[in-house]
């Protein structure tokens, strides 16, 4: 039995119309971390969340749940979801929905009437409780969705683009909400779009394209080697071919021009492309200059040479890459440099050239 | 387990609660009611709000007030009423259920809960009969309440409406439900099995028809015999008379004529072999039809029926006084090949017999056939079904 929140080690499931929605999925969740599972439209994040639930029925399952297999339904009575677009009946008060579903997940009365008071509280709709939920707008059927996978105290909590339609301030309340489960020991499984509102609560990621993990870890994990500083300076008389002579002549020596390799529009992009003696890669647009290093020390040779022929130096910054920067690096290409299609992989048709 | 199970079923009374049909469904149940509770019979005539009727041939001699009631109850309140209007009403409430269920995001919600699809999908359906259970008890207590008030009599009987009528709603349901699950459509579903229904009735007309027909062919071909057998015995004497001049003095030496002496005497006979042979032809044929609407009913629900099992346990045929059926035309010797007429009340009575002979297994047991089938396909693509 796995201690592991969710662990996959094979998830694979195909559509009657022959579409590969998933192929082979392995993603590892440990308990009480908050994960995020990104990935472009098609990708198939929101078949692996129904699989998890048992909305769908996989092809091929290897893996655990809570200890449990996928599937068992037992287990879900400790698990929360908040499913992407959901319904619930217009003829239900707020404080019904909640009692139904609590219900529903074999929460016992007594506790539920005392936890639909809690967690209307807690995703401030108390004053809504007794009003009917057709008449709730989005951003307030999102929150109490919130608290209905919260209904029965899970153990994991799965959360299907939880901020979609959600105005700021309600983002930055699901925000701290998922946070308070985090400090409650909680997993929280977030599925959503929004890399910004992920970057900010999530330990680990995941990065689903075409039905595979292209890339699963923290984001510290997932962007080492990928630091940098970004050193910007004045062009005079917005001479940018100067800038680009001025920032060369400042980079040590034993630099190697990098243009194999290199795309027609990167090149067109960047003046210049290279290497450091040491390997560090270094890339200069228009009147900034990049170096691949996370290393404050190497760059001050740069710095003082820039200084040297009296640059005047606008900004030094040091850069990490951001969440959208993987999404970005995991969905392109890297022979095209072009984003890939978005959707599924279809089998094609025996015979087809 | 049954916290899931009421929960479920409370939702289904607030859904229901919260529409309009169903209060309007059962606001009409208690004028139904009332304008039952109107009639009244005593030993002169019916009456309506107290106004006699006198055209109606009614009266306590020929049924008591028990009778008169269950009959009303059974044949306006049910048979009309509740097995037609309030069936529709109710199908147009509950049609959505499936397509609800297993609308985009309101599926998701309910299957990531620990209850199993099966499970799920067979309660859901039991709630889908909770509106006809309600409608029809209501009914029926309404019905106990205001004929006990209003002639004395208390008929406990009548709640045995309640699972008639849920029964035979449940076939209905079953198929629309089915047709839900496949076209994830209400309105859809809700057509289909009003046509359905419709062929239903068609089907139960043409087994009336076939039966009457039937029927009305057996009475012929057991009255030609009859009259053959007279005509025969007529004959049989007028040999003896002419012969021994008296039947006592053939019956002493011992003579009785041969057939083909009786036929070969009275020319009307060969006639009258001849149509009986064509009468039980075209009874055999006509049993032939019958038999077969009766086979392809069987496969079918039996809505009528199951309905009409109401009134088969409430009423007993025999404390219906209805008058003596009349008096049949005497057979003229003279016109031997008069046609033979068939009393509509004797034909009734077979008829009924007939009906009353089918038992309870073959018209509740192969429905509830059906409907497992239709409720198991159902369960199976529930179950097999990606959301």
């Amino acid at each position: 039995m796995s201690d592991l929140a969710i662990d996959l080690s094979h998830v694979a499931k195909t559509y009657k119309g022959k579409v590969r929605a998933l192929r082979g999925i392995e993603m590892h969740v440990a308990p009480g971390e908050v994960f995020g599972l990104l990935g472009p439209n098609g990708a198939g994040k929101s078949t692996l969340v129904k699989i998890l639930m048992t909305v769908i029925r996989p092809s091929a399952c290897k893996g655990t749940m809570l200890g449990h297999a996928v599937g068992h339904k037992p287990t879900l009575g400790r698990v929360g979801y908040l499913p992407e677009h959901h319904r619930f009946p217009p003829y239900l008060k707020g404080a019904q929905v909640l009692d139904f579903f609590g219900a529903m997940g074999k929460v016992p009365r007594r506790e539920r009437k005392q936890r639909t008071g809690q967690l209307l509280d807690v995703v401030g709709m108390s004053d809504w409780a007794g009003k009917k939920v057709g008449g709730y707008s989005k951003g307030m059927r999102q929150r109490l969705g919130i608290a209905q996978a919260l209904m029965n105290d899970p153990k994991l909590v799965v959360l299907d683009e939880p901020t979609d339609g959600v105005d700021p301030v309600g983002r930055r309340d699901i925000r701290d909400i998922v946070a308070r489960l985090r400090d409650e020991q909680r997993t929280v499984f977030i599925n959503s779009h929004l890399l910004s509102e992920l970057e900010m609560v999530c330990d680990r990621v995941a990065i689903l394209v075409q039905g595979q993990v292209r890339s699963q870890g923290t984001i510290d994990e997932l962007t080492a080697g990928q630091h940098r500083y970004e050193i910007d300076i004045v062009a005079s008389g917005d001479d940018v071919a100067g800038a680009l002579g001025t920032l060369r002549k400042a980079l040590p020596g034993g630099v190697t021009e990098k243009n194999e390799g290199s795309s027609a529009g990167l090149a067109k992009r960047v003046g210049f492309s290279g290497t450091l003696g040491d390997g560090t890669w270094v890339e200069i647009e228009r009147t900034m200059l990049r170096v691949g290093t996370a290393d404050p020390l190497a760059i001050e040779p740069v710095i003082d040479a820039l200084r040297a022929q009296g640059v005047t130096i606008r900004s030094v910054v040091q850069k990490r890459p951001s969440l959208e920067d993987l999404f970005m690096q995991a969905v392109t290409d890297p022979t095209t440099g072009k984003a890939l299609a978005p959707g599924a992989v279809r089998n094609e048709k025996k015979g087809a050239h | 387990m049954l916290t899931q199970t009421l929960a479920l079923f409370l939702d289904a009374y607030r859904e229901l609660n919260a529409k309009k049909l169903f209060w309007i469904t059962l606001l009409l149940s208690g004028l139904v009611v009332l304008a039952l509770g109107a009639l009244g019979i005593d030993d002169k005539s019916v009456s309506i709000f107290g106004w006699r009727q006198n055209w109606l041939p009614l009266n306590t001699s020929m049924m008591s007030r028990e009778i008169f009631y269950t009959l009303i109850f059974s044949n306006l309140g049910i048979g009309l009423w509740l097995s037609w209007i309030a069936t529709i009403l109710a199908l147009v409430s509950t049609a959505g259920i499936v397509p609800d269920l297993i609308s985009g995001g309101s599926i998701e919600t309910v299957l990531s809960k620990p209850i199993s699809r099966l499970r799920l999908l067979l309660t859901k359906l039991g709630t889908g009969l909770l509106f006809v259970a309600l409608q029809v008890g209501v009914f029926s207590l309404g019905c106990f309440l205001v004929f006990g008030i209003r002639a004395g009599v208390w008929n406990f009987g009548l709640f045995l409406a309640i699972p008639i009528v849920v029964l035979f709603y449940s076939y209905l349901f079953s198929v629309c439900a089915l047709l839900g699950m496949v076209t994830r459509s209400t309105v859809a579903a809700l057509l289909l099995t009003v046509l359905l229904w419709g062929a239903l009735f068609l089907v139960n007309m043409g087994d009336g028809i076939m039966l009457m027909l039937t029927e009305n062919q057996s009475l012929v071909v057991e009255k030609r015999e009859a009259r053959i057998d007279l005509m025969q015995a007529n004959t049989v004497q007028l040999l003896q008379t002419q012969e021994h001049g008296s039947v006592e003095a053939a019956i002493e030496a011992g003579y009785a004529p041969s057939d083909d002496e009786v036929v070969a005497y009275n020319p009307f006979l060969e006639g009258q072999f001849e149509r009986l042979e064509s009468d039980r032809e075209t009874l055999g044929q006509l049993q032939f039809w019958t038999r077969l609407t009766v086979g392809v009913k069987t496969a079918l629900p039996k809505t009528g029926e199951t309905i009409d099992l109401l009134e088969r346990h409430l009423v007993d045929p025999e404390a219906l006084q209805m008058g003596e059926p009349d008096p049949e035309p005497a057979f003229d010797l003279e016109d031997p090949n008069q046609d033979i007429v068939v009393d509509d009340d004797e034909l009734s009575e077979r008829i009924n017999e007939r009906l009353r002979g089918r038992s309870i297994w073959w018209i509740v047991g192969t429905s509830l056939i059906f409907e497992f089938v239709m409720v198991g396909i159902t369960c199976l693509l529930f179950v097999r079904r990606d959301f």
